[in-house]
């Protein structure tokens, strides 16, 4: 049964086009949908491994700009072949399509015995091509939105942007599962059609996928006779409207990625506020003044002395239960001293334990030289009370 | 030398009376918190501290003989005048002071008189050497402060950077949060800025005005201890689900009427997914993508019905425009307000999402049938042993 006999399906351009296209969506899908799945640990993971949210970002568009690229491409040479080719239009839907469908149905189910016979390209290439004609529609303009929000707002209501987020999210998973569903299965489970790879179909494939086809084939009709001067007239004609066409793309293209700075690259201005701004601490109460020296009229306790002591020793010694148990407060109680003996013992400086100590010149309410020579004199005088 | 043994030992009867009287009333007074199911607060996890036993201290009476003198000060090199006058009744009600802690269980360098000189050259400097006293009991809190902000700036030179006194006090330590109020004044008293800011916020004004329990303080979203640097990449990712806590708490909003949606409908938009996206795989990158603050502001929140509101309708073009400086006048509709899309608010989305929602089951499971109805007869057409057909 199988012939060594094999019908080119696609030149090598065609399925160039098709691994780009292949590469770009599958880039499209994988960098979107873990942005729209974000949540999820697998998502989590992926952008790990893709450097994270930005670099996905980054990735995502420059796949887009690549498919973009592609589909000036496309459109270039699908022109080519209807308007200087002039080949037969055998993509474009058709009403037997919808009969090949039924066909297919009732066949499969049982209630018809022939499968249906059908050309170059078969209904279900067919649906799968519109939709992706469709689907990139769909996402290059709802992706236009979401790149340049501001531009788009100029135009359209502010919602637009939300509804362009979530029809290109959508529209993503409608993608996806179309090409898991229908083209896994019509390209690789069904049969698996190597014509992508080698670019070739054998004679019973086309027996089986386009018998229409390979009878044109072999009556030699497949395609129109073209005449080589009206191909080159017609080809200048062509490369002239389509370069300024794809010129206006490609600046379709480059407005497409540029068009708007959205938003401003640094951390947005917080508030203005300064961070350290220390009220006013309450003021401790100032030192009390000294009190003004009584001047000495005379060197007893009530002239002066007594008031030297008030002044230098009070804080500690100033009253009956003074540090220590001495109060040096009153003429009673610099005679009284304290537990462990007086303070003073009149007529012996010395000996006087007030004395002693003041020497030392380090006890905290250390009196001058002058006020500890008075205070001596006062001692040597007998430590008069008056 | 006898007479100073003879002080001494004087010195040491009255301190060991006053010692165990004071552990009386503090094991009393801790028992009768304790009944009452609060009290002071000690450091988790520590023993904790007992009023010094007398033998190994020095009174605090003898310390107050002089210390309670109004105006006793000494000068410091700087100029300054170091206050040594401690108020007894401001002690004495002070958490420490109730429980009878002595004076030189903090200030551990005095065994007596004269006192070890002073070294510092500034007030401050005085308090820098002091305040790690506090270690000594309340050590976990004080590791807690070594990750701060304030610690930070400390360590790298900042001397106004707060230590444990300069927000708890030293002698007039008191409870923290008693009342609440007390949190945001203790802040203000080097950050009044951002408190003036705060007491006229939603947050502040309900807190300030009302004594409304339920709104957050500075340390609700700052932390207490071990306080965050805020401008950091972390903090600032983290930020949302700080107000998420009561944001998303449905019991705790229901009483303000306020919608718990806020958090998931952020998350949902192009900003909070971006954010919750940094936040989990690189939170300490930086992101410019907004969170919660930078619309709603920081301390000085509005609610969005006030005229001022950053988020009113006729406010939130100017904030968008912080980030987007060229957006215009239909530019901030493209922010959902929160809402979740319905037929009220946002249709278009609504509706969009409603067409996709039966497009994309009927699409698939009509290919679903049509593969599977064209694998059935393929199936059927093997076990029958011919090719097809």
């Amino acid at each position: 049964m199988s012939s060594p006999r094999k019908y080119l399906r696609f030149p090598l351009s065609y399925r160039a086009e098709h691994w780009v296209l292949v590469a770009t969506f599958t880039t499209l899908a994988v960098t979107g949908l873990v942005q729209k799945y974000a949540a999820s640990s697998i998502s989590e993971a992926i952008l790990r491994i893709l450097g994270g949210i930005e670099t996905t970002r980054v990735i995502h568009h420059a796949a887009a700009v690549i498919l973009m690229l592609e589909v000036v491409y496309h459109l270039g040479a699908l022109g080519f072949r209807i308007f200087v080719r002039r080949t037969y239009l055998s993509m474009l839907p058709s009403v037997s399509d919808v009969r090949a469908a039924i066909q297919a149905l009732l066949f499969n189910l049982g209630f018809s015995k022939v499968r249906p016979q059908q050309g170059r390209f078969t209904f279900e290439e067919k649906a799968e091509y519109w939709a992706v004609v469709w689907g990139t529609l769909v996402m290059v303009i709802t992706g236009f939105m979401m790149w340049n929000p501001i531009a788009t707002t100029r135009f359209l209501p502010g919602e637009f942007v939300p509804a362009a987020k979530s029809a290109h999210g959508a529209e993503a998973v409608l993608a996806v599962l179309a090409i898991v569903v229908w083209h896994i299965y019509h390209v690789h489970v069904r049969e698996f059609n190597k014509s992508m790879f080698s670019g070739n179909l054998t004679e019973d494939e086309m027996i089986e996928e386009h018998p229409l086809e390979l009878a044109d084939l072999k009556a030699g009709v497949a395609e129109r006779p073209v005449e080589p001067s009206a191909l080159s007239q017609r080809k200048r004609v062509f490369y002239a409207v389509f370069g300024l066409l794809a010129a206006a793309m490609l600046f379709g293209i480059y407005a497409f990625v540029t068009l708007e700075q959205t938003a401003i690259t640094t951390i947005p201005p917080a508030e203005d506020v300064v961070i350290y701004a220390p009220l006013t601490p309450t003021p401790f109460p100032t030192a009390l003044p000294s009190a003004t020296p009584q001047p000495i009229t005379a060197v007893t306790w009530d002239e002066g002395i007594g008031a030297v002591f008030q002044s230098k020793c009070g804080a500690c010694h100033g009253g009956p239960s003074g540090l220590g148990g001495l109060d040096l407060s009153s003429y009673a109680g610099i005679t009284a001293g304290e537990g462990n003996g007086p303070a003073i013992v009149p007529g012996d400086p010395e000996a006087s334990m007030l004395v002693v100590k003041q020497s030392e010149g380090s006890h905290p309410g250390q009196l001058s030289g002058d006020e500890l020579a008075l205070v001596r004199q006062w001692i040597e005088a007998g430590a008069p009370e008056n | 030398m006898r007479t100073r043994r003879v002080h001494g030992r004087l010195l040491l009867g009255v301190g060991v009376a006053l010692m165990l009287a004071a552990v009386l009333i503090g094991l009393l007074a801790e028992g009768a918190a304790a009944a009452e199911g609060r009290g002071p607060k000690p450091s988790r996890g520590l023993p904790i501290p007992r009023p010094l036993a007398a033998s190994q201290g020095i009174d605090n009476e003898a310390c107050f003989a002089c210390h309670s003198t109004a105006g006793l000060t000494t000068d410091l090199p700087s100029g300054e005048q170091l206050y040594l006058t401690i108020d007894r009744a401001t002690y004495d009600s002070s958490v420490h002071g109730q429980q009878g802690y002595a004076c030189v269980q903090c200030h551990t360098d005095i065994s007596g008189f004269p006192h070890p000189e002073v070294t510092a050259r500034t007030r401050r400097d005085f308090t820098l050497q002091k305040y790690t006293a506090c270690t000594a009991c309340h050590q976990d809190k004080y590791q807690a402060t070594l990750d701060s902000v304030h610690q930070k700036a400390l360590a790298a030179g900042n001397s106004n950077a707060a230590v444990c006194t300069d927000c708890h006090g030293a002698h007039d330590v008191q409870p923290p949060a008693q009342p609440r109020t007390r949190i945001p004044q203790t802040c203000e008293k080097c950050h009044s800025q951002i408190y003036n800011l705060y007491k006229n916020s939603v947050h502040g004004a309900a807190l300030i005005g009302e004594g409304n329990p339920d709104v957050p303080t500075c340390i609700d979203c700052h932390g207490v201890h071990n306080v965050e640097g805020p401008s950091n990449s972390p903090f600032r990712l983290f930020s949302p689900q700080i107000c998420a806590r009561c944001h998303a708490d449905k019991e705790l909003m229901a009483k303000y009427g306020i919608s718990t949606d806020v958090f998931d409908t952020y998350v949902a938009d192009f900003h909070g997914t971006t954010v919750v996206i940094f936040e989990a795989i690189a939170p300490d990158q930086v992101t410019n993508k907004p969170v919660c603050i930078d619309c709603h502001g920081v301390h000085d929140i509005l609610p969005p019905a006030n005229p001022d509101s950053t988020v009113m309708k006729t406010n939130i073009l100017r904030t968008c425009q912080k980030c987007h400086p060229d957006a215009a006048t239909n530019f901030p509709t493209a922010w959902l307000s929160h809402y979740r899309p319905s037929p009220q608010h946002s249709p278009l989305v609504y509706y969009v999402r409603l067409f996709y929602q039966i497009l994309i089951p009927a699409l698939i499971g009509g290919m679903l049938i049509f593969v599977l109805i064209d694998g059935g007869r393929r199936l059927r057409n093997k076990g029958r042993g011919r090719g097809d057909e």
